[in-house]
């Protein structure tokens, strides 16, 4: 199995970068790096109306998670379209090359615009717009953790602006978990050394679920605390969202 | 009976009532799982009473707009369109208003042979009744196939509306069948819609 003198060699190793040395901070008692407590949520800072061009938008800021989202729509499908008696959703999430510490490092999660669409679907009424397609395009401006909830989050108050009629607002927020504790609304730094991850998208006013995503290894007791935690912070984000869309409407009243 | 005048503003998702009081109107929709009603869209709250004589005596309950989306063709609205392409059987229009209001993006519409008048339907002539460039009023018949809404113009109200003559200016309508250009005179055939007095 040798290489030819000078050839790339037979067995690869991964880049330091994506080492996963875990600190010796994540032990017993430590501190999160922002001081929050475990079951603490980011401060949320949502805006409506940011884009002119688009028919809906909204702003999001979780600490330093900073993410944009445009909906254009109802608009007409692509002619190479099938015909179809109920609208259709097309979702696009991109970052910026500057989103993530080292530059255009973050740019390889393509499977967030197909999580975006599974998570949004649900809470659409996609028979109010038949023939026809919305479209979502979300831009993650700065990734400092808990990306994928917050572009949900902020998609779902863009859906909402833009006047497409809905089932509910759609809130979401992830736990992560560390050998014995669970911490809510992780940063980057708890992110790259998290042993699972549960993300819950739901509809608190009806108290459903649209999207549920674990990976690692949960337990039976872990992942109802999981899911409790995360539902009571997800209806905590929709009183947030909805005062949001109703300052948005009383401000462009006057 | 008060109308709402509650000017309560309402998001999607928030609780309107329960089912057996109040019917879901515009903006709102009935959860058949339990029975209530929720808002829909963001807007103020309204209650309308319901008709006195009407078996169903709950009041409706709608969210009017305060924003709603872009304009999209219905079946049964009266759209502008401007003329496109004209074949032998069938005419491609682009929607650009629904109703009053104009469509941020275009929709395409098509005028087949079949729906350009009321009378002699078989006998019609795509080019003597449109031409590119017109602009025509038009009834959305239905939501039509993947490609385009399909309109009619079967209606002495709908047609076209306005259109350049070869000159350039814009022409005068003469009759239902006929519109004459102010500059040179000519008479250029188009299927012409009744101006509203």
């Amino acid at each position: 199995m040798a290489g030819k003198g000078g050839a790339t060699p037979a067995t690869y190793s991964p880049s330091p970068t994506t080492d996963k040395q875990k600190p010796a901070l994540f032990k017993e008692d430590w501190v999160r790096p922002d001081g929050r407590g475990f079951h603490q949520c980011r401060p949320a800072f949502f805006r409506t109306g940011a884009v002119n061009a688009a028919s809906g938008s909204a702003y999001a800021e979780f600490g330093n998670t900073k993410v944009i989202v445009s909906v254009f729509g109802p608009r007409e499908s692509k002619k190479a379209m099938m015909y179809s008696d109920i609208g259709r959703l097309n979702c696009n999430v991109s970052f910026t090359t500057f989103a993530t510490p080292v530059r255009g490092q973050g740019s390889d999660h393509n499977e967030y615009s197909a999580m975006l669409h599974k998570a949004l679907e649900g809470g659409i009424i996609l028979e109010s717009f038949p023939k026809t397609t919305v479209d979502v395009f979300a831009l993650v401006l700065e990734s400092s953790g808990s990306d994928l909830p917050v572009v949900i989050s902020c998609a779902s108050l863009a859906l909402a602006d833009a006047g497409i009629m809905m089932y509910d607002l759609v809130a979401s927020v992830s736990v992560s978990s560390f050998s014995k504790n669970l911490v809510i609304d992780p940063v980057l730094e708890e992110e790259n050394c998290q042993d699972g991850s549960l993300m819950i998208t739901c509809m608190p006013s009806r108290y459903e679920i649209t999207q549920l995503t674990v990976t690692g290894e949960w337990s039976s007791p872990k992942i109802n605390e999981g899911m409790q935690l995360c539902l009571d912070a997800c209806a905590k984000l929709a009183k947030i969202m909805r005062s949001c869309l109703k300052e948005a409407a009383s401000d462009s009243k006057e | 009976m008060e109308e709402g005048k509650e000017a309560v503003m309402v998001t999607p998702g928030e609780v309107l009532g329960r089912s057996s009081d109040v019917k879901a109107g515009r903006g709102a929709y009935t959860a058949l799982h339990n029975n209530t009603v929720y808002a829909s869209l963001t807007g103020f709250r309204r209650t309308i009473p319901p008709p006195p004589d009407s078996p169903d005596q709950r009041p409706t309950v709608e969210v009017t707009g305060h924003k709603a989306h872009g304009p999209v063709p219905q079946p049964g609205s009266v759209v502008i369109a401007r003329v496109t392409k004209v074949m032998a059987r069938s005419a491609s229009a682009d929607i650009m208003c629904v109703g009053a209001k104009s469509a941020r993006e275009k929709f395409t519409g098509i005028i087949r042979q079949q729906d350009v008048r009321a009378t002699e339907i078989d006998k019609v002539d795509m080019h003597l009744s449109f031409h590119p460039g017109d602009i025509v009023k038009a009834l959305v018949l239905s939501l039509g196939d993947a490609r385009a809404y399909f309109l009619s113009t079967a209606k002495n109200e709908l047609g076209v509306v306005s259109a350049e003559s070869i000159a350039g200016e814009t022409m005068v309508p003469v009759s239902w069948t006929e519109m004459q250009c102010p500059l040179t005179g000519q008479i250029e055939q188009r299927k012409v819609a009744k101006a509203s007095s």
